[in-house]
């Protein structure tokens, strides 16, 4: 029932992705731009289980691998997004205040978002990339902060209403 | 770990970072299956993509504009600046180049004749108050430009320095109605007095009742003694029209002269001449006449036709 579900998720995660791919990475704006599909995905998993967070997280992060415009290995943003999506979702669990709360969530969102792509970078440093201008970086992380708070209130009735529809019977089993 | 803490939990966690781990690891060894996953997916994207950007960039684009407002008008008003200057440098440089021709062809004259030169540049066309035609330049005595010496330009006779000062001197021109030099017709060396009319044209007075003009007839300078004012061989124009009045005392002759006042830019100033006449030296080459191909037909008659 479970993998049902979740497979059933896929659809709605490649639709995203797609977007992301072909509209939103038309958009240069301030800061490098705005990741709609991480902040999706991200969304997703603090609306789940801490194992759906994973599983969200590696299915994201194999798309996001899929990327041209990926710099790094394949399977590193595999490995951010695992542990991005089940801290996430660790985080909110067994709190229906925090989940109920949609600040809480947009906050949530919000810093993780930055931390996950400074947890890519990191690990790509790792594994050879250039780091190039901190302050660049610096502004990046923030403005992606930033579009987060901006995006999330947008996306919020969306995510939470299909992910309900999918998954409240196992959420309440 | 709270209510997701149980091993089937932590199984899958650990098996879903070893997966992306054995994935990582593959993709550094360069196995050609992970490198055909991402570019098959991106096979599959890029015409989504293109459509993507043929209608959303401009929205993009416009977006990009707002984001960038503040710096695309420096930028604008950067690039208006850059292309004023540019616009300067280019007439600038048509300018120059115009010049140099001037310079060339004058110097070319120069050269032919021996002359030693001054150029120099046309600073001002004179005063437009007074009926005198004249110019400044800027080369004074500073330059060894002094009065009383042969101005040229690559077409001949420009006139003569009236006054020199140390960084300029005013020259009157051979199209001023005060303007007279001696003057000589080449081939036939006949001589006469050229005088200025006010317009681009002279009136030269032969002095030898016996001999005749015609036109096309290319005059020059008679040459001067001790070459001032004028040195000798310079062109001056050429015979348009002759007057053949009967019971004249001379013959006389509108020339066309050879200088364009209206357009000068670069003249030089004779500051030397060599002892030899140049004679017919200066002439302007005529046009080079380009054959007309001929036809030759020949009529061949036809048999008669037969009854």
């Amino acid at each position: 029932m479970f993998a049902r579900r979740f497979l059933i998720s896929f659809p709605i995660f490649a639709i995203v992705y797609l977007i992301q791919e072909s509209i939103v990475s038309q958009f240069r704006i301030f800061g490098g731009g705005v990741s709609l599909f991480l902040i999706f995905a991200l969304l997703w998993s603090a609306l789940g289980t801490p194992e759906l967070g994973a599983l969200t997280g590696f299915g994201a992060g194999l798309l996001m691998d899929l990327s041209q415009t990926t710099s790094g290995p394949m399977g590193q943003w595999t490995l951010i997004m695992i542990l991005a999506g089940f801290s996430i979702s660790y985080l909110g669990y067994g709190d229906d205040n925090f989940r109920g709360n949609p600040i809480s969530l947009v906050v949530i969102v919000a810093i993780a978002v930055p931390l996950t792509r400074l947890a890519y970078l990191i690990i790509g440093l790792m594994f050879g990339s250039e780091l190039g201008s901190i302050l660049q970086i610096f502004i990046s992380l923030v403005s992606s902060a930033l579009w987060t708070v901006a995006v999330v209130p947008l996306l919020m009735p969306f995510v939470t209403r299909i992910h309900s529809a999918l998954f409240e019977a196992e959420s309440r089993g | 770990m709270r209510n997701g803490g149980d091993n089937r939990g932590r199984l899958l966690l650990i098996s879903l970072i070893v997966t992306s781990l054995f994935l990582i690891t593959l993709d550094l060894r360069g196995v050609q299956v992970i490198d055909g996953l991402r570019s098959g997916s991106q096979t599959a994207l890029s015409p989504v993509q293109s459509v993507a950007a043929t209608v959303f960039r401009p929205v993009g684009n416009f977006f990009s504009d707002i984001t960038r407002l503040g710096r695309t008008r420096g930028e604008i008003e950067k690039l208006t600046a850059d292309n004023e200057k540019l616009r300067q440098s280019l007439i600038n440089r048509t300018i120059a180049d115009a010049e140099l021709l001037e310079l060339k062809s004058v110097l070319d004259l120069a050269g032919i004749a021996k002359y030693r030169v001054v150029a120099a540049k046309v600073i001002s066309l004179g005063s437009t108050s007074s009926f005198a035609q004249t110019i400044s330049i800027d080369a004074g005595t500073n330059d060894g430009v002094k009065e009383n010496m042969t101005v040229i330009t690559g077409l001949g006779l420009v006139g003569v320095v009236k006054k020199s000062y140390p960084n300029s001197a005013l020259v009157q021109l051979a199209s001023d109605s005060a303007f007279r030099v001696g003057a000589r017709v080449a081939g036939s060396q006949q001589i006469g007095i050229l005088s200025g009319q006010g317009t681009s044209k002279a009136v030269l007075q032969l002095l030898d009742n016996q001999t005749t003009l015609k036109v096309g007839d290319v005059i020059l300078a008679r040459g001067s003694q001790g070459n001032r004012p004028f040195v000798p061989g310079v062109p001056i124009g050429e015979v348009t029209s002759v007057d053949n009045t009967a019971g004249a005392v001379t013959q006389t002759a509108d020339v066309k002269l050879f200088a364009n006042f209206s357009t000068l830019s670069v003249v030089a100033v004779v500051v030397g001449s060599p002892k030899s006449d140049p004679r017919d030296a200066l002439v302007p080459k005529g046009p080079i006449p380009i054959p007309v191909p001929t036809v030759t037909i020949y009529a061949t008659p036809s048999g008669s036709p037969k009854p």
